[in-house]
């Protein structure tokens, strides 16, 4: 038994759809750095060093 | 305040949502909402279901996935960590839910696909009983388990506790047969709430009709209404159907009781009810049968009567 093609089709399409929904909100995140300037991905731990200990 | 909230979801994600769907459950079964349709059969495959993926199938893929990820992934562990908050919530709950309504839509569009699945509809019943009714394999292979053990993995842990949370929410209530959502159709000042919501998320109405036992009375819907947290993706690909209305009956038309090791474990035990989907020999899927050559089979009737 087989899917029909009308079927097959609409599959197709959807996936491609998909595809770009995924990417939707990794694309508006950067897209929102781009326009805030921010760079998280650039904070790095800091470490506190207590000198009088 | 955000500890509290925090807290909330550490435990629904542990203990917190089995006890509601217990305690749904329990109301659901003090109001009669089963009609005696809960057999000794649908009882035991209901419970195993319930328990198994809790205790076996959801420890043994978390402890696979630890000892794999660093082994294939060694320097990916938190490498996402800096994502903020929110944009990693939307990250996951896109890529969590949009997975899962591909893995639920390709089991009843693909034919081959479609037994794996079967278990999940042929319930006569809505409710607490058979929310987390599965076949095995169909467990095993979720594909979103994967997806969202990864995304933990690659840092992104703390949204994945908030999305996994409220999607188990929504889904909990979609299949509840406390009908939640009808005072957004019926009490004016809420209906605007309703319109968004039935559109937004899965409702009691929109999931009901998946589980119909008819696809043609203008209520059901069983060939769509795929989508699980999201009604969004029915919505945007046209699978869903959207009516404020409940079926009149749940399951599947061409269902034959089959033993309830073999609806959990097929295709490693098969039924033995003649014709079944489930059997060694029977269709790939039932209502594709005509009804003439099923009756024919069952030798009950050797006339044409389509």
């Amino acid at each position: 038994m087989k899917t029909d093609k009308v079927t097959q089709q609409k599959i197709i399409r959807d996936v491609l759809i998909s595809l770009v929904l995924y990417a939707l909100p990794v694309i508006l995140m950067l897209l929102s750095f781009k326009i805030t300037g921010q760079r998280p991905w650039k904070k790095t731990a800091t470490t506190t060093v207590n000198k009088n200990a | 305040m955000i500890q509290y909230i925090e807290q909330i979801f550490t435990h629904l994600n542990t203990w917190g949502l089995p006890v509601i769907m217990l305690l749904i459950g329990i109301a659901e079964f003090a109001f009669g909402l089963y009609e005696n349709q809960w057999t000794k059969n649908e009882r035991i495959l209901d419970i195993v279901c319930f328990v198994v993926p809790k205790v076996v199938v959801r420890p043994f893929i978390a402890y696979v996935g630890l000892l794999l990820f660093p082994v294939f992934l060694p320097n990916a562990k938190n490498i996402f960590a800096w994502v903020p908050f929110w944009w990693g919530f939307a990250i996951i709950a896109v890529g969590d839910d949009l997975t899962q309504y591909w893995y639920h839509r390709l089991h009843h569009q693909l034919p081959w696909l479609w037994r794996f699945h079967r278990t999940h509809h042929s319930a006569p019943y809505m409710g607490m009983a058979m929310a987390s009714r599965q076949n095995i394999i169909y467990t095993i292979f979720f594909s979103q388990i994967y997806l969202t053990t990864t995304l933990v993995y690659l840092g992104l842990g703390y949204p994945v506790l908030f999305v996994t949370g409220i999607k188990a929410l929504i889904t909990t209530g979609a299949h509840s047969s406390i009908k939640w959502d009808k005072p957004f159709y019926t009490i004016k000042w809420l209906k605007p709430i309703g319109w968004v919501l039935e559109r937004f998320i899965s409702t009691p109405a929109t999931h009901h009709a998946h589980h119909a036992d008819s696809d043609d009375d203008g209520v059901g819907h069983y060939k769509g209404n795929f989508g699980n947290m999201f009604f969004l993706w029915d919505v945007i690909f046209g699978t869903g159907i959207i009516t404020r209305q409940y079926p009149s009956g749940y399951g599947i038309k061409h269902y034959k009781q089959e033993e309830w090791y073999a609806q959990f474990l097929w295709p490693i035990f098969k039924s033995r009810k003649e014709g079944s989907e489930l059997a060694p020999n029977g269709p790939m899927v039932g209502d594709a049968v005509p009804l003439e050559k099923e009756v024919i089979n069952r030798g009950l009737l050797t006339e044409s009567i389509v």
